[in-house]
């Protein structure tokens, strides 16, 4: 008697089970639950929790936005792994809308639904070049590494690389940049270093695709940047693991220079973190690098067609507006003067059409193995 | 005539029990059995048929994805991933670092767990009681945030340097360094040595002490023959589970450590991740694996000789 109630328990169980699993992925689509993957910092998840999301939400009813986070990309290779798989199978990925640095790999791997105006409408306001270097990826916002610097003891900040390099070695201990694995702005300066002593041909080929053969060429930039081991903060050859900590050392005066990102320097300065005398500028030949983020709408997604109203959505004036506006303090991809005038204003006037790339991302993973090697204790 | 019947009863359940026990038990086992085997028994082989480059099946999306790879090219697979880590010239220095972390850190948490166990058992007291209990706070306090509290504390612009700028005095910075890898393991690691440390000597009779005392044994001498042989096993024991845990730790080699040379447990999450080479971190990877698996036979040695000594085998 018993082991029947168990028995007729155990069935009810089951079926209710089976019939949960098989009902979840039929009542997420008819309620247009569109599942965003960020890898990257802390500001971009608050861009897309606090900012973008509520305001799409409001926009258009009817859409859920589930998002999910990868701090700082630590899993950028997992990810694209399991797409490629779900690819392979014909599975979906868990993914509708991806927004990180591997957008571009994916795009290249033809992995993406390709960005064009008919895929995204909008796209159309947004610049070509843009749009090119996306391989795919559709581009929603800028940034750009600076220079970032204590005004009170820094009168005339350096202008070109040549100049920085020079003032780096007569302020021992007064300048740093974050170890490159670690975070861009540390990046784009080891880049623009390496850059420094390659053509214009090499450094378009790094950016294009991967180069074993010109990856030789970085070792005059590598040796120049491990000259500056006994010059940077610290004088041990030792730099901060992440780009929050290059911005901690400038906002308490441990540092007078740093490589910044733009977006996460402007920030800061609203936030009250960064005192006002630390400036940014940008520098010259080469420049510091920087450039578009990509979304990327993966072709495992089942949801696409819901991921495309949200990307286009983010390219209109209303979501650019708040891009420029909201916490993120980011730069936008469609004409400035699409944007709300009194948004526009508080741009800092960097053209987004003139950013240098950063490598293509297999060329910057050997960059970040090679610095390494190269340059830290050494 | 209950009892008979209640005797037979106990009789025939106990016949019963037996193997239906131990059919329980079995399965009472099997999750945890199941659980290892699968998740983590599996993906180990796994691994290891990637390290010498089987690319394909489980393999294959890592071995498109990463950079680096090393296909086989013998029935067996190939060492080249192996060599690729063993001229690196990052390898030696951390391995180096690691192993010289490892030991320096245990031998100063077993000294300093013992210096309170003793001071407890010998001595005693509210006092000893007191700082027994203040050196397991660590215990309570999640290791990223104790490497963030060192890493203010000690950083150029930290708690130490500020107070002794107020007298004049340069103190050094200590973050990024190889000494603040080891302040923020011992730091960690203590309260688990002390615990394990302190209760091997308290379950040592009083007698024993007494009499050693009786028959004029000093205190160093009571510690050398008395404490120290009688509690040997918890000893070695916090040491192996010490050790095996600095060995593989990430967090405080990441915060505190240098850039290079580091622990192995970051450069492992530096090849996976920044690098992405899946291959070569997955070899060393296996280097931490056979190091600690060389602690691990000194924790079965300790192990195996407590149950003889008390005759469970």
């Amino acid at each position: 008697m018993l082991k029947k109630k168990y028995a007729s328990a155990l069935v009810a169980a089951t079926l209710v089970a089976l019939s949960l699993g098989a009902s979840l992925p039929t009542s997420q689509a008819a309620t247009n639950t569109i599942q965003v993957y960020i890898s990257g910092d802390t500001n971009v998840q608050d861009l897309w929790v606090s900012t973008l999301v509520p305001a799409f939400k409001a926009s258009n009813p009817g859409y859920d936005v589930n998002v999910t986070l990868d701090l700082h990309g630590v899993h950028d290779a997992q990810e694209t792994a399991k797409i490629t798989a779900a690819f392979a199978t014909r599975k979906d990925a868990g993914a509708d809308l991806i927004d990180g640095g591997f957008v571009q790999q994916l795009g290249s791997a033809g992995l993406l639904y390709k960005a064009t105006s008919a895929l995204v409408p909008n796209l159309s306001t947004v610049g070509r070049a843009v749009v090119s270097i996306g391989k795919g990826g559709i581009p929603y916002r800028a940034s750009a590494v600076l220079l970032a610097y204590n005004s009170t003891n820094v009168k005339t900040p350096p202008k070109t690389l040549d100049e920085l390099l020079v003032w780096i070695k007569a302020h021992p201990g007064k300048f740093t940049y974050n170890v490159p694995s670690g975070g861009g702005s540390g990046f784009a300066f080891v880049q623009t270093v390496v850059d420094k002593y390659l053509t214009t041909a090499d450094r378009n080929a790094l950016v294009q695709g991967a180069n074993k053969s010109l990856q030789t060429k970085w070792a005059t930039g590598l040796e120049t940047l491990r000259s500056l081991n006994a010059y940077t903060y610290g004088k041990n050859g030792t730099y901060p693991a992440n780009n929050a900590e290059t911005l901690k050392d400038l906002a308490t005066g441990l540092v007078d220079m740093g490589s910044v990102w733009s977006d996460q320097f402007a920030s800061a300065t609203k936030a009250g973190t960064m005192p006002a005398n630390i400036k940014v500028t940008q520098i010259a030949n080469p420049q510091f690098t920087g450039g578009a983020a990509y979304l990327g709408i993966p072709r495992t997604s089942k949801n696409y067609k819901a991921a495309q109203v949200l990307a286009n959505w983010v390219l209109s004036p209303e979501g650019q507006n708040l891009i420029v506006a909201g916490t993120m303090n980011g730069m936008p991809v469609i004409p400035v003067t699409m944007l709300d005038p009194k948004v526009a204003a508080g741009l800092t006037g960097v053209d987004v059409a003139n950013l240098r790339p950063a490598y293509f991302s297999a060329n910057g993973n050997d960059l970040k193995s090679a610095w390494a090697l190269a340059v830290p204790g050494k | 005539m209950t009892s008979t019947k209640s005797g037979v009863t106990v009789e025939s359940l106990g016949a019963k029990k037996a193997p239906r026990l131990s059919i329980i038990g079995f399965f009472m086992a099997l999750p945890p059995l199941l659980l290892v085997v699968f998740f983590v028994g599996l993906p180990v082989l796994i691994a290891f048929t990637f390290s010498l480059g089987f690319t394909t099946g489980p393999n294959r999306v890592l071995s498109i994805i990463g950079q680096e790879i090393h296909k086989k090219d013998h029935w067996w697979g190939t060492f080249a991933a192996y060599k690729d880590v063993y001229h690196d010239p990052r390898f030696a220095g951390d391995m180096r670092t690691t192993i010289a972390i490892t030991v320096i850190s245990t031998t100063l948490v077993l000294l300093m767990a013992l210096g309170i166990g003793i001071y407890q058992r010998m001595i005693g007291g509210r006092l000893a009681s007191v700082m027994t209990a203040l050196t397991l706070v660590p215990l309570f306090v999640p290791v990223v945030i104790a490497a963030w509290a060192i890493h203010t504390f000690y950083a150029g612009d930290g708690f130490m340097r500020t107070f002794f700028s107020q007298f004049g005095i340069n103190f050094p910075t200590i973050t990024s360094t190889v000494s603040a890898i080891a302040i923020g393991t011992i730091w960690t690691s203590l309260p688990f040595a002390i615990l394990m440390v302190t209760s091997g000597l308290q379950s040592i009779p009083d007698a024993l002490i007494e009499t050693a005392q009786d028959a004029g044994a000093g205190f160093f001498r009571i510690i050398r023959t008395v404490l120290i042989p009688l509690a040997i096993t918890p000893i070695v024991i916090a040491g192996t589970f010490t050790g095996i845990g600095i060995l593989g730790s990430f967090t405080i080699p990441l915060f505190l450590g240098p850039n290079q040379p580091t622990m192995l447990g970051v450069e492992i999450s530096n090849f996976f991740g920044a690098y992405n080479r899946p291959q070569q971190s997955i070899v060393m990877a296996f280097i931490v694996f056979a190091s600690a698996s060389g602690i691990a036979l000194i924790y079965i040695w300790a192990n195996v000789r407590s149950a003889k000594q008390s005759g469970r085998i």
